[in-house]
């Protein structure tokens, strides 16, 4: 293995990806991916990008694919960029799965995992969706980006924006954790604080975008942050020897992991690739505060109402209605998961385990999961021999002024 | 004839994507530029549903809403409404909730969740 590891480096075979086209969540339309696309112009519900799976199939071997560099990129026949040179790479993926060996005898779990989400760069998960966003805006010609963010989303839009030479823009609450604010800053982004939670930041981020043309990466209205999400779920279906976990359990504030894990699973089904086709229960954790996909899962809603006066300590999932929230009510039922939603004391709770028992110092996103475990150990939902994932994230460290 | 809808909207483009797709499941949509034509044409016409937009060129959708509850035709007082808008002020949804609206719907406009939502308030005649 070099030490010194380009982003070209990763496209190892002829054709770097078999992107096919995308298509309309909400009505099916097809798009071309040569173009810029936001979400749909006709029904206006998220674009998802569509591969040539038979060919990946007859093309690529899916144990050949540990031996390529570690990160994200080494999925690129299954990722949007057609050209290596357009990688924005600052070491994405490839995250560790870690047993979590004490808190599970705790609970009376023997096989229960974390994702630790908190080792990508800029310290969250929100890494490998910028990576796939700029990168493919980079390929597409677009050199100014905007976003609004809960905190971590801006930290990594910044960072890969700086990599890859494109201006930014980032609207964020004025309650975002300090070190968002300030490692934006730090990659030359340019600061906008709100008063008031994402869904304000949002409307400003889009009012700015549409009267000067600024390409918005919020999320889902643009199709590729998801597909750099998704690997999450690769990555998994890998280190667990070709299989998936009984039970996943995710913080969902916007939705783009969940989705794109799911999306991973029925693409890994198509490829053949799974050694068993069974595929994980996804459970939604929200903040009480803030929790408009466990209302509508628990009302039969296909979409949520949006959340008012939403509050909680977990800024990432202080999302009053998610853009996607129609896909993620539809792959929750399609895994016959669930939803849960867990109170701010509990989150601080499970963090203080987490780092006591397992010595993580995980987001209070990420704690969140624990939480929402301890809740469905109690209703039994869970079998004490399943194989359950839980998912931390970001980096406690981020959080600090949240601490007090 | 489908149940007449009434769209409060400045954007020409988002009242051609509604009109659309709302004449497409059997309603009639009827048009309002600004807030004070949208209020009186709720008071003139027989209208089962208003949507409203809150960034309005002349008085903003809160006041439109407010003005509708508290209109001399009492069949406004009942009159659902739905707010849509891509508002960027603090607490818009809450406002919105608190000036009458009966639902706040966020932009871009999910074209499904508009068609469930008007549904459940009117049904179109398709």
């Amino acid at each position: 293995m070099p030490s010194k590891i380009t982003a070209q480096d990763f496209a190892v075979s002829k054709t770097t990806s078999f992107l096919l086209e995308l298509e309309c969540s909400g009505c099916g339309k097809k798009f071309s991916f040569s173009k810029i696309h936001t979400y749909c112009p006709d029904c206006q519900s998220p674009l998802l990008a569509r591969y040539d799976l038979e060919a990946v199939r007859q093309h690529v071997d899916r144990d050949a694919l540990r031996q390529r560099h570690k990160g994200m990129w080494r999925w690129h026949e299954l990722l949007p960029v057609q050209d290596p040179r357009n990688f924005v790479f600052l070491g994405e993926g490839d995250t560790a799965l870690l047993e979590l060996p004490r808190i599970g005898r705790d609970l009376g779990l023997a096989n229960l995992y974390v994702k630790d989400e908190s080792t990508n760069p800029t310290g969250s998960f929100k890494a490998r969706g910028l990576a796939a966003a700029v990168s493919k805006a980079k390929e597409l010609g677009i050199d100014r980006v905007i976003i609004p963010t809960a905190g971590n989303a801006g930290g990594a839009m910044a960072a890969y924006a700086a990599r890859a030479n494109i201006q930014a823009i980032i609207y964020m609450p004025k309650d975002t954790p300090r070190a968002n604010i300030e490692e934006s800053r730090m990659a030359g982004a340019e600061v906008v604080l709100v008063d008031g939670i994402i869904s304000d930041a949002a409307g400003m981020a889009g009012e700015k975008a549409r009267a000067e043309g600024w390409f918005d990466l919020s999320t889902f209205k643009e199709p590729y942050r998801v597909e750099g999400k998704k690997i999450m779920g690769y990555e998994l279906a890998e280190t667990l020897e070709w299989t998936l976990p009984d039970v996943i359990i995710y913080p969902t504030g916007g939705g783009t992991g969940l989705v794109g894990m799911w999306k991973a699973f029925e693409e890994l089904e198509a490829l053949g690739w799974l050694n068993s086709t069974k595929k994980p229960r996804m459970v939604a954790v929200q903040a009480d505060g803030c929790a408009p996909v466990i209302k509508a899962f628990e009302t039969g809603a296909t979409f949520c109402d949006f959340w008012t006066n939403a509050h909680t300590i977990a800024s990432g999932l202080r999302v009053p209605k998610s853009f996607a929230d129609v896909l993620i009510l539809e792959d929750l039922r399609a895994s016959r998961g669930t939803a849960v939603a867990v109170s701010d004391a509990s989150i601080l709770e499970a963090q203080r385990q987490f780092g006591t028992l397992e010595g993580i110092f995980p987001a209070p996103e990420g704690a969140a999961t624990l939480a929402a475990l301890q809740t469905l150990v109690e209703q039994k939902w869970v079998d004490p021999e399943e194989r359950i994932v839980l998912f931390n994230t970001g980096l406690g460290l981020k959080y600090l002024d949240q601490l007090g | 004839m489908g149940s007449n809808v009434l769209y409060v909207e400045d954007n020409p483009d988002n009242m051609m994507l509604v009109k659309r797709a709302l004449e497409a499941h059997g309603y009639r949509l009827i048009q309002a530029v600004n807030g004070l034509e949208g209020v009186a044409v709720a008071e003139n016409a027989e209208v089962d549903l208003i949507l409203l937009d809150i960034n309005l060129p002349d008085i903003d959708g809160y006041e439109v809403a407010r003005r509708i509850r508290h209109s001399a035709k009492s069949a406004l007082a009942y009159v659902p409404i739905i707010a849509i808008t891509a508002n960027a002020l603090k607490g818009d949804a809450e406002k919105a909730l608190a000036a009458g609206c009966d639902v706040y719907m966020s932009k871009p406009i999910n074209i499904r969740e508009l068609w469930a939502r008007v549904e459940a308030y009117v049904p179109s005649r398709q």
